[in-house]
């Protein structure tokens, strides 16, 4: 009886993998299509599509496209917005999570209950009033406005994380620095930024590559196409030459290699911080 | 009770200093979404044009004139659509995968986990463009595979046949979103304890005994996180399925309320459809989130 449950348990597992192997594919081959056909001419990704090939070998999408997305301009503007809007986010999303989770009143709880209902109200329900409040703010086709409009769209989530994460820190901690002679703001800089590495890698992370990677807010908040960031020069680009396959998966490459190569190094703290974001919070 | 007052009173003279640390979060959250989302309400009775020109009350003209709109009954049902097939399919075939890489244990099941989770890093557009190339009528990966194979009947106009459109754009959008979706449930999973299997074995129970009255009642919590976000996250989608449908075509049969909202706006400078539509887009968010916690919640074990 042993015997034929071991042998149920490992054709299972067998099953098991057989699934597994079939989405790893599915996740793979569109990836894998991108990148084999970056590296050819228009011609050689009709004749050979799926398979590396010698014969049209070339960097020149790669070069073309270079110069049509102006990349080291776009790279420049893409990072701008997404340094700009994070170290805002994190600035006024720690401190305010800070203040929430140590001070009990109900002007905070209702500040905090007020958020949480904010977190998911649909960008384009504050579109056109956005592009009005920016016009008059006179912060259209500026850095600072675009990314004060990131900084406050992802602010009511960071602030959602850093108060979940700091309510669970002992109190006994802030009353012991208080006794020590702690001011407020030395016990959020000195205590319990400290501790919260693990919520700002994961803001940082996350936020940042949702920056990097939007194209609706560039899209309504620069009319100006010098400060258009990466992927709203990828957008615009490829809307106009859609039948330029090459130069369409050069761009794509291109403009996620910055995505692929954090991955790479971070991937734990992606997944870690994606958990964060979903379960503790 | 008492003890948590006679706590909280050691942080009380910091309650003024308090409202200073949340101001500048207050401000950018008052600022650009509370005002804002007010302003979208107020401005969809009015007959606003753009910055700079005089508007005012014109009651519910532009609801009217939404309303009367074949093409955006077209872009509702569009919708419904799209939230249906996108948060079923999401939803039982990421539960599906996390219960089938927990099986794994580390080692694969780790290789897969991060597999699936790297296309949620890529930019949407760059998603939208790549499946739109592959889904290409002529020469996209897809139909050549299917050619090559004299399967040519199978070859499709995926992106171009009205009834196809919807029902590929909730696939690929699928394949983007799923990894996140698993990794959420995966760890819903790892914090149910063994001792429930355990007794269920002892009982007897088969797997899918185990699956249908361990894990499932146990995953609630996660499956009600989930189900909201992903309605919300669709609700809401553009760059994608812009991309895919090359901005909601053919004709309005790929569009969402989140791309007519876009479309009113800088294809045909119709601000007061755009504003109510926007404020329904509000009005389903709302009702959906509402309606969605009342039921999952409740089969949630306590």
């Amino acid at each position: 009886m042993k015997w034929s449950q071991s042998l149920r348990i490992q054709r299972m597992h067998i099953g098991g993998h057989v699934v597994l192997i079939i989405v790893a594919a599915i996740i793979l081959v569109p990836l894998y299509y991108v990148l084999v056909n970056a590296f050819k001419t228009d011609m050689g990704i009709n004749m050979v599509p799926m398979g590396f090939s010698r014969e049209y070998f070339t960097f020149e999408s790669f070069r073309n496209v270079w110069r049509l997305l102006s990349f080291p301009k776009a790279l420049m503007n893409s990072l701008i917005l997404v340094v700009v809007s994070c170290a805002i986010l994190i600035v006024s999303g720690a401190l305010a999570g800070f203040s929430i989770a140590i001070i009990h009143n109900r002007l905070l709880r209702s500040i905090y209950t007020t958020l949480v209902l904010l977190i998911s109200v649909p960008f384009q329900v504050i579109l056109i009033p956005n592009i009005q409040i920016l016009t008059a703010l006179k912060l259209m086709n500026n850095y600072f406005g675009t990314s004060f409009l990131f900084a406050a769209i992802n602010m009511p989530f960071t602030v959602f994380l850093y108060t979940g994460f700091m309510r669970a820190i002992p109190r006994e901690l802030c009353e012991a620095a208080i006794v020590d002679g702690c001011g407020m703001g030395k016990t959020f800089l000195r205590i319990y930024m400290p501790l919260m590495r693990v919520v700002t890698s994961t803001v940082l992370i996350l936020r940042g590559t949702g920056v990097w990677n939007d194209l609706l807010i560039p899209l309504a908040t620069f009319t100006n196409e010098k400060y258009d960031p990466l992927i709203r020069r990828l957008y615009a680009f490829a809307s106009l030459r859609f039948n330029r396959w090459d130069l369409l998966f050069a761009g794509t490459v291109l403009c996620s290699i910055p995505i692929l190569l954090l991955f790479l190094f971070l991937q734990r703290v992606f997944i870690r911080g994606m958990l964060v974001g979903s379960i503790k919070g | 009770m008492r003890a948590l007052r006679k706590a909280s009173s050691f942080t009380d003279r910091w309650a003024g200093l308090g409202f200073l640390f949340v101001l500048p979060a207050v401000l950018f959250v008052v600022v650009f979404i509370v005002l804002p989302v007010i302003l979208n309400f107020y401005l969809a009775f009015t007959n606003y044009k753009g910055f700079g020109n005089p508007y005012r009350y014109i009651g519910l003209l532009n609801f009217k004139s939404i309303f009367t709109d074949k093409s955006f009954w077209l872009v509702l049902s569009n919708t419904f659509k799209l939230l249906l097939f996108y948060v079923v399919i999401l939803n039982i075939g990421a539960v599906f995968l996390a219960v089938r890489i927990v099986d794994m244990g580390q080692g694969f099941g780790t290789f897969i986990k991060s597999l699936l989770y790297f296309p949620c890093l890529l930019a949407q557009i760059v998603v939208g463009f790549v499946w739109r190339m592959i889904l290409n009528y002529q020469r996209g990966l897809v139909n050549v595979s299917f050619r090559s194979l004299g399967l040519d009947f199978l070859a499709l106009n995926w992106l171009g046949e009205k009834a196809l459109v919807i029902p590929v754009v909730s696939l690929v959008i699928v394949w983007f979103a799923t990894g996140y979706y698993t990794v959420i449930y995966y760890a819903g999973l790892m914090a149910i304890s063994p001792e429930y299997y355990e007794v269920a074995t002892l009982e007897g129970a088969n797997g899918r005994q185990k699956f249908r009255f361990v894990t499932l009642p146990l995953l609630a919590p996660a499956i009600t996180i989930n189900v909201v976000l992903s309605t919300m996250g669709v609700l809401g989608a553009y760059d994608l399925p812009t991309a895919l449908s090359a901005g909601g075509g053919p004709g309005y049969h790929g569009t969402t309320l989140a791309l007519l909202v876009i479309r009113y706006v800088y294809e045909n400078y119709q601000m007061g459809k755009a504003l109510s539509v926007a404020t329904i887009m509000a009005f389903i968010a709302v009702v959906l989130a509402y309606f969605e916690l009342k039921l999952l919640v409740k089969r949630e074990v306590h």
